[in-house]
């Protein structure tokens, strides 16, 4: 699963972290390293449905190479779009492809991924994946 | 105030070591140990099926089964007490037991900005099917029910559907003049006491509410209960909309007749460790003053509105007298969303999202609020707590 270094560096920065709100100080940072999707190319198309937040993110792949884009009106959210983005921009696609949702556990900031539990990540997730198997 | 100490789950720690401070009891209160060990010695001693089988067992079940039906009926002072898994089978039994009987096409219902999707999904579907006309009675900036719309939406309505007490804001609705209008003009009420009952006794034959639907869950008992209270003259109006065993009084190839009593609309194996759980809860609010713990919450949701709004906060409600300890509120700098999870890494349990009122946040202009909601078991250090957590939150987070 482990698809970058700079993805398992979080991760492992992530699991040294014991205090939550650490953790979640570590995420807040990740959300200023999206590449931004500036509102105005926010279409219902690449809206994160499920999601309390204003989410979208929309991914483009040039050359085999893949390119996310996100914003969102709540920082944890963005901050995860950022965790994602750690394992899969500028990789190709069989390399983001292999990120689990895993990531989002290993990173203990959410309390659960239950598909029956309306959850922004997981749609998130599930959105870029899909585009990539579609690639 | 109760002790916390009667509550197992208060004890606990969330996220390491951080003490759980409770504050979503709009969505869900817990359970003292005398409501679990009450379910859990029905399971070890009497478990059975209800109302049929002659043996000890069932004898015992039956009798636990009825006791909580006895006990609601008393407590709320009502005609009639059908279990339900909750309040929204209780509107949802109106809208398919009475508004199937009862209303035609061209008839009017009378619905407000302020209830829960409960109260509206359920109209909004008997409304399709059958071509019921629904009237909305608009929410006023101080965030309470327009009454002269209300007044004016009357004529030729047949029923009246109020949610007793907001979930989003704590504001109790005038029910006592909302039903006396609504009888005035030949309209029956449903009360939506979700939020309503667990603050206050409710006397519904002494109010005139035709039906009030409560659950359990938000007043100690189990989740999976609930009760619509019916007037006789309601009840009377009637119809099953679940068919199955228990409902019945005999069944041939040719057709059914039903049981005459509460049962007509039980049909199946009702929730009978449940129906135990909730007349232990009943039992256990039987023995608070709810008045007088209604004044001390209302005092500790006063004071964490105010330090809110002075740490910059938009305040949604206006803790009334008779409103329920419920604060929602935003800061311009942190996201809700943000907010309840950074709130939740120290312990503390509240609410973000619409609460399943989006109409009532649509006309407030917003799309979610936090909520922390109290109950019994809370103490004012909670709320001190809580707000500096808050300021906390604020100062290193926001922006």
């Amino acid at each position: 699963m482990m698809v970058t270094e700079a993805l398992a560096d979080i991760l492992s920065e992530f699991e040294d972290i014991e205090d939550r709100t650490q953790r979640f100080e570590l995420l807040f940072d990740l959300a200023e390293d999206v590449d931004a999707l500036p509102p105005e190319e926010w279409t219902e198309d690449n809206r994160v449905k499920g999601c309390q937040s204003q989410a979208h993110i929309a991914v483009r792949i040039e050359d085999g190479i893949v390119h996310l884009r996100g914003g969102a009106d709540a920082r944890i959210v963005q901050g995860l779009m950022g965790l994602l983005s750690l394992g899969m921009n500028g990789q190709t696609v069989d390399v983001a492809r292999q990120v689990t949702l895993d990531i989002v556990e290993s990173a203990g900031v959410l309390n659960s991924l239950t598909p029956s539990r309306s959850n922004g990540f997981r749609t998130m997730y599930d959105m870029v994946i899909g585009q990539l198997r579609e690639a | 105030m109760v002790d916390p100490a009667d509550f197992p789950i208060l004890s606990r720690t969330v996220h390491g070591e951080h003490p759980l401070v409770y504050l979503d009891n709009a969505a869900t209160t817990q359970k003292p140990a005398v409501v679990i060990d009450a379910m859990d010695a029905y399971y070890r001693q009497n478990n059975a099926n209800v109302h049929r089988a002659v043996h000890a067992l069932a004898g015992e079940a039956t009798d636990a089964y009825e006791a909580c039906r006895d006990t609601l009926r008393t407590w709320f002072n009502a005609e009639r007490v059908v279990l339900t898994s909750g309040t929204t089978e209780a509107i949802n039994l109106v809208a398919h037991g009475w508004g199937r009987a009862v209303l035609k096409e061209g008839d009017a219902i009378v619905l407000t900005e302020m209830e829960h999707h409960s109260d509206i999904v359920p109209w909004q579907m008997l409304a399709k099917e059958r071509g019921i006309e629904v009237r909305y009675v608009p929410v006023l900036p101080d965030m309470t029910l327009d009454m002269e719309a209300y007044e004016a939406s009357l004529a030729g309505a047949k029923l009246v559907c109020v949610v007793h007490t907001s979930n989003v804001l704590g504001v109790r609705n005038p029910v006592e003049r909302i039903i006396e209008q609504a009888h005035a003009m030949g309209a029956k009420v449903l009360l939506d006491a979700a939020q309503g009952a667990p603050h206050s006794r409710i006397d519904v034959t002494g109010l005139g509410a035709d039906f009030l639907a409560v659950s359990a869950h938000k007043m100690l008992g189990p989740t999976g209960i609930g009760c619509l209270t019916i007037s006789q003259a309601a009840f009377d109006e009637m119809q099953p909309f679940m068919g199955g065993g228990d409902m019945i009084e005999h069944v041939s190839l040719s057709g059914s007749t039903y049981q005459t009593n509460e049962h007509k609309f039980e049909a199946g194996t009702p929730r009978i460790a449940e129906a135990v759980g909730w007349k232990a809860a009943m039992d256990y609010l039987a023995a608070v003053d709810l008045d007088s713990e209604h004044q001390r919450l209302l005092g500790i949701a006063r004071w964490t509105a105010e330090q809110l709004r002075s740490l910059g906060c938009t305040v949604y409600g206006r803790h009334g007298d008779e409103d329920s300890a419920v604060v929602s509120f935003l800061h311009p700098g942190i996201h809700a969303e943000d907010f309840a999870h950074l709130l939740d890494a120290a312990g503390f349990a509240v609410r973000t999202g619409h609460h399943c009122a989006q109409p009532l946040l649509h006309r407030l202009g917003i799309d979610s609020t936090v909520r922390a909601s109290f109950y019994l078991y809370n103490t004012m250090e909670e709320a001190e707590a809580f707000v500096a957590r808050v300021a906390y939150v604020l100062e290193r987070f926001g922006r």
